[in-house]
């Protein structure tokens, strides 16, 4: 839809589309589709030649004399490395012992982060809910809060941002800086990996797990949907 | 995307039941320039944007500007759907904004050079009014005003 816009303007553009089905239907001007896990539309992480044919296969769809083009990347999705779509907290049960202090783990967790962000060179995906890192044990208590059906809220929160997108962008960066940190543990492990660790033995993914459930409780559909990106 | 006879079957479900559009043509702009001669910008789905930008919030369909030469630590992410894995991106922003391996391909004379900006949008969008109708055709007009050829739309 995007490209279309972008095409009318007179740019000439290249999609790389994750969904053929839906590509077929709304007909971008030129597009390669990529039989990749979603999260890797460019093949995979750390890997510049796939990345660089990718591109490339792109790139070429802007010498076609018409279009629609739809083109299929040639490469199929290599079987099992990653499932091709990311596994979730209903799937994964809480192990058997789950650390009960989330404001406890979450501290060991951030000197991982801080290993992790020595090691990319200061970029991490923390940093969405505007407190800062040191101070996020407050937000901790205040998703705990949440979850046991308090009445929370932080003065961090701006006026203008409505609660619901605030406890988001909390819980989005709670598991930034476990997901950091525990690749900064664990280098080797996949996505998949991290994701069951999460739900299945942090005490964060249990609370986040409640958070979900209060979300999902209520009749407004803004709270829905967050539940839906909390946890599913 | 894995193709949807291997997903499960909730995402496959959610991805069918999309409302999505239906063309059955498309607008089509010729690149008369060889790419060598091109200048480039990316146009991410993916919600990226500077640190202190304002973060998207689900299903807003405005825009935010990224400088072309802004380290990918000055960047962050706020589409964090559970329907995709977040964890290639957190190793290497080049899977979805691939601004190293664009200075590669200038490097190597294989592309002119980019814009000065690229641009970025919200992911998971259902209605997308605004964008067809204001906010894509407003960052066309801006690609056309800095000189750039050729948009490289990515997704998540």
């Amino acid at each position: 839809m995007l490209a279309r816009a972008l095409e009318a303007e007179g740019i000439a553009t290249t999609c790389i589309s994750m969904v053929r089905e839906h590509t077929e239907k709304t007909k971008p001007p030129r597009a390669l589709f990529v039989p990749f896990p979603f999260g890797h539309a460019l093949g995979r992480p750390d890997d510049p030649h796939l990345q660089h044919r990718v591109l490339r296969a792109a790139l070429d769809l802007l010498t076609e004399p018409a279009g629609p083009v739809l083109r299929d990347f040639p490469d199929d999705a290599e079987a099992g490395v990653e499932p091709p779509a990311p596994a979730q907290a209903s799937g994964i049960a809480p192990a058997d012992a789950v650390p009960d202090d989330p404001a406890l783990e979450t501290a060991q967790m951030r000197q991982y982060h801080e290993q992790w962000l020595a090691r990319s060179g200061g970029r991490t995906a923390f940093g969405l809910s505007g407190v800062p890192a040191t101070r996020f044990r407050g937000a901790v208590r205040f998703l705990q809060a949440f979850a046991a059906g308090e009445d929370a809220d932080m003065e961090e929160r701006p006026a203008d941002l409505p609660l619901v997108n605030f406890i988001r962008y909390c819980a989005d960066d709670w598991k930034a800086l476990y997901f950091e940190g525990r690749l900064a543990m664990k280098p080797g492990v996949t996505g998949d990996d991290v994701a069951r660790w999460f739900w299945a033995e942090t005490a964060a993914g249990q609370v986040l797990r409640r958070v979900r459930d209060r979300l999902d409780a209520s009749e407004d559909p803004r709270w829905k949907a967050a539940a839906f990106g909390v946890a599913r | 995307m894995p193709r949807l006879d291997r997903l499960p079957q909730l995402n496959r479900n959610n991805l069918l039941m999309l409302p999505v559009q239906v063309n059955d043509t498309a607008p089509f702009t010729r690149l008369v320039t060889p790419l060598a001669a091109a200048r480039l910008a990316i146009v991410t789905t993916a919600g990226l944007h500077r640190r202190g930008d304002r973060p998207f919030g689900p299903g807003e369909q405005t825009y935010r500007v990224i400088p072309s030469d802004a380290p990918t630590r000055d960047l962050i992410q706020s589409h964090t759907s559970l329907g995709f894995d977040r964890v290639p991106m957190m190793r290497d922003p080049n899977i979805c904004f691939p601004v190293d391996r664009l200075r590669e391909l200038i490097a190597r004379g294989e592309l002119c050079g980019t814009g000065p900006h690229h641009y970025s949008f919200m992911g998971a969008q259902r209605d997308l009014k605004r964008i067809q109708e204001e906010t894509g055709p407003e960052v066309g007009r801006r690609l056309r005003d800095e000189a750039v050829d050729v948009a490289l739309i990515t997704p998540t």
